[in-house]
């Protein structure tokens, strides 16, 4: 019992970056209709920058996440403008192939900046804590925490602003959104902006417990992929969810079946559901 | 109020308006016919911005909008119900509302005024308000669609095929609706093709054929042409 509430809370862990790395991922395809693959490297420069910010300049961890969310928003931004926006009239085969393109510049920008090197970031979070059986870092719990916080204030943005509604009103319909004035410019640039700062603070939060290296977006994305396959594409509650099932599929699978195949619980998992609701767990439902 | 001089819109080769001629006094209701295809749409689409024309101009209250984006021209006073609603369908009746409030965004006081108004126009969006728009009949997502726009509180409404798709009584309400919105000096452009209903409101009208105006005049002169009888009146 106290094996399996332990990977509970392991699960809750990695739940939660998988969660806010989709939940990013999944505003961007609301807005833009194509899977940023792009992703996955503003979540790695999210990692090096909160690092670099830290070791260099010797800031405290959460003032540099603060500037890391703001680095990679701007970098989504920049992103959108320079890349997406000139493209928006394009075949949509052109969009993916220059985010895969804007994935493998960064990587290699990385690597240029920064090294090959697997760098571990350092946390004032370190400590183990032990309440009723259960044994974490205090990262861990942060981690928790600090997603919950997270999606409550999008949550908030989202459904109680006019400015967050505009963006899911866009996502549902974009004429609609032109025929009531809403400047569909600055709400697109406005979600790549929100997608970078949670790429940024996810992997920020993620880096103490696992390694900042060029490649560190790869699995992650992919897994974040499948978390909004299986949730429904563009879908947030879906994304969340998502995120969580396959954190506990893959700390329960680890430890009951192998910890060999953890990676592999995603896809299986990715199989399943899509034979029996191909269209995802939260499909998008409603007619205009 | 609105004045269309020599617009065309092109689509790659093919072109869609030619040269099109309207204009629209303030506080009528001017109807603009033609069958499918005619053009209709387009020239909404381009007064709306969503559309660029290749050649003419559009004023309204004198000045140019044909530059402007669609966020600038709807902040200009001119509001769309376009052909098949374009509603947010997850997003409730009230949520749908507000959202057509948008460029008023800062002024509470008076959105919590109009969305009364509103709902006095429409007693069924305000029962339903909590409903998803996705759910509500054709009817009924038509007079969300027009509610949506009243929001902005427009001084130009386009309406583009408000009656298309509905059943007869809904069809007779909504132009009832029509009317009851332009006695609160709110100038309309209508787009149909249930030509009957619309003369019979309208002011005066146009007649749109391969994207080119063929009649214009009043309402009464439409109703006497004898194209415009046997084409869209059945007679």
């Amino acid at each position: 019992m106290e094996i399996f509430a332990q990977q509970i809370f392991n699960g809750l862990t990695v739940g939660s970056v998988y969660s806010l790395v989709a939940l990013g991922l999944t505003l961007v395809y609301g807005i833009l209709h194509i899977p940023n693959f792009a992703h996955g490297a503003l979540y790695m420069m999210g990692g090096y920058i909160t690092l670099t910010m830290m070791t260099k300049f010797g800031l405290y961890y959460w003032i540099a996440i603060m500037i890391s969310m703001v680095i990679v928003g701007l970098m989504g931004v920049l992103m959108e403008r320079l890349i997406f926006y000139p493209l928006r009239d394009a075949p949509p085969i052109q969009d993916k192939i220059a985010a895969i393109g804007i994935l493998l510049f960064l990587e290699a920008f990385a690597q240029f900046v920064w090294g090959a090197d697997y760098q571990t970031m350092p946390t004032p979070y370190g400590q183990v804590v032990s309440v009723m059986g259960l044994t974490f870092t205090m990262q861990r719990l942060l981690i928790i925490i600090s997603t919950v916080v997270v999606m409550i204030l999008l949550f908030l943005f989202l459904k109680k602003t006019f400015i967050g509604s505009a963006i899911i009103a866009m996502s549902q319909n974009r004429e609609g959104a032109h025929l009531v004035g809403i400047n569909t410019n600055k709400m697109a640039m406005l979600t790549f902006m929100i997608s970078g700062a949670l790429a940024a603070i996810a992997a920020s939060l993620s880096s103490p417990i696992n390694l900042v290296f060029p490649g560190m977006g790869h699995l992650v994305i992919l897994k974040a992929f499948v978390i909004i396959i299986i949730g429904g594409m563009g879908s947030i509650p879906g994304a969340i969810i998502g995120g969580y099932i396959l954190g506990f599929a893959e700390s329960l699978g680890a430890t009951y079946i192998s910890n060999d195949y953890k990676d592999i619980f995603a896809f299986i998992l990715l199989v399943l559901i899509l034979t029996f609701k191909p269209t995802g767990l939260f499909a998008k439902g409603g007619h205009s | 109020m609105l004045k269309l001089k020599g617009v065309s819109v092109q689509y790659g080769a093919y072109k869609a308006v030619r040269n099109v001629d309207i204009e629209v006094g303030k506080g009528e209701i001017v109807v603009l016919l033609g069958s499918n295809g005619a053009g209709k749409s387009t020239v909404f689409k381009t007064i709306g911005g969503l559309h660029k024309c290749t050649e003419g101009e559009i004023m309204f209250e004198g000045k140019r909008i044909d530059q402007s984006s669609p966020a600038q021209i709807v902040k200009t006073g001119i509001v769309q119900c376009a052909e098949g609603r374009k509603l947010f369908p997850r997003m409730t009746v009230y949520e749908n509302l507000m959202m057509g409030a948008f460029i008023h965004r800062k002024q509470k006081k008076e959105i919590e005024n109009t969305l009364h108004e509103v709902y006095e126009l429409f007693p069924i969006l305000k029962e339903k308000r909590n409903d998803l728009a996705g759910s509500l009949s054709g009817g009924q997502q038509q007079m969300l669609a027009i509610g949506r726009a009243l929001m902005s509180k427009p001084k130009l409404m386009l309406l583009d095929e408000p009656s298309i798709g509905l059943a007869p009584i809904i069809v007779a309400q909504m132009f009832e609706v029509i009317k009851q919105i332009n006695k609160t000096e709110t100038t309309i452009l209508l787009a149909e093709q249930n030509a009957n209903a619309a003369l019979h409101i309208a002011h005066k009208g146009y007649v749109l054929e391969n994207g080119s105006i063929v009649v214009e005049g009043s309402s009464e002169e439409l109703f006497a042409d004898d194209n415009v009888r046997k084409a869209y009146l059945g007679a």
